[in-house]
């Protein structure tokens, strides 16, 4: 039988790749020594290569939150906008600013005091379509949509609180056989 | 997520999704390499067509989120897209690349993915996925992983 020649194995070297480690002592072993160089390359990250992580990083958390149902206590719009501002912005009044909202305003939405207006939620696409340009795709109509699922998910959560009192003013006049 | 049709230079849309337990009775070994079944304690996603749900494409992963790192324990294209003959192909890097999302979505800034193949076939992914080699380990962190994850998002 013909022993597999070096261009063989690349031309197979995404056909089959096992890369489990052998034994645990190999994978602590390994796993030091990543670390430390992984720790050497990390201290010549820019603060710019940090913020375009925690960015995508947001991204990808907020796509992940509208594909399945979420019934928890937390404020996902608010909490996700948090990130949002803090992760561009020294402060958040300068937020404010850019998209010319109150402070007050802001930190009503963010700290879920107040609902976002549609005009808040319209220039945090603009503002977030120009953020993201450069660093990765971005659905701006994301935010709409975390919000609404955040809205659908708290709603169909707490039937037993609404339903009982809603029912009494709900009736079918014209009943469908 | 697209391959390219190899003898037409077309473009296919793809998804990657887990792989279901009625999955693993498709996953045969004499097509997909490896007995996918002992992977069952790990994730293992399917990287399949969307037109025909043709699985095309599979990976386990194990989270280690004390090292940040997300380690590829298997890869494996489909028997058909091996080598010269393949029919499609971005098939491995879109697999890495998601790999590579759910690292950064789990740890950001300190985001890795690892993967640790025979001393042959290493330089084909510092080469083609651009990785760095530490020990026998190869692995993609800031700010490559970034670059991979767009590399393959053709939504953009």
């Amino acid at each position: 039988m013909k022993s597999k020649t070096n261009k063989d194995f690349i031309a197979d070297a995404e056909y089959g790749l096992d890369s489990r480690y052998n034994s645990k002592k190999e994978r602590e072993s390994e796993a030091a020594s990543l670390m430390e160089a992984r720790l050497m390359r990390m201290k010549n990250l820019s603060k710019e290569h940090i913020i375009r992580a925690k960015l995508m990083q947001l991204k990808l958390k907020m796509e992940a939150y509208i594909e399945q149902p979420m019934y928890d206590d937390q404020n996902h719009f608010a909490d996700f906008l948090k990130i949002y501002v803090d992760t561009i912005y020294s402060t958040r009044n300068h937020f404010a600013q850019d998209i010319n909202i109150t402070p007050i305003r802001l930190s009503q939405v963010i700290n879920n005091h107040r609902d976002p207006k549609d005009e808040f939620i319209m220039k945090l696409m603009i503002h977030s379509e120009k953020v993201f340009e450069k660093i990765c795709s971005f659905k701006k109509e994301i935010w709409y949509q975390v919000y609404f699922h955040e809205k659908l998910c708290d709603t169909m959560s707490s039937q037993e609180e609404w339903r009982t009192k809603l029912e009494k003013d709900v009736k079918l006049s014209e009943a469908i056989d | 997520m697209n391959v390219i049709e190899t003898s037409s230079g077309n473009s296919h849309i793809v998804e990657i999704n887990p792989v279901e337990d009625g999955d693993y009775k498709t996953l045969s070994k004499s097509r997909f390499f490896f007995d996918w079944k002992k992977e069952k304690a790990y994730e293992v996603y399917k990287l399949q067509l969307s037109r025909t749900s043709e699985i095309i494409g599979i990976i386990s992963l194990e989270k280690i989120p004390e090292e940040w790192r997300v380690h590829i324990r298997l890869l494996t294209v489909s028997k058909d897209n091996r080598g010269k003959e393949k029919q499609y192909d971005g098939i491995a890097g879109n697999l890495i690349a998601y790999a590579a999302r759910i690292a950064v979505k789990e740890y950001a800034e300190y985001a890795c993915v690892s993967l640790r193949p025979k001393s042959q076939i290493a330089q084909h992914y510092i080469d083609k996925y651009n990785m760095k080699l530490t020990g026998m380990t190869l692995s993609i962190e800031l700010p490559e992983i970034l670059d991979l994850i767009n590399q393959y998002d053709h939504e953009k």
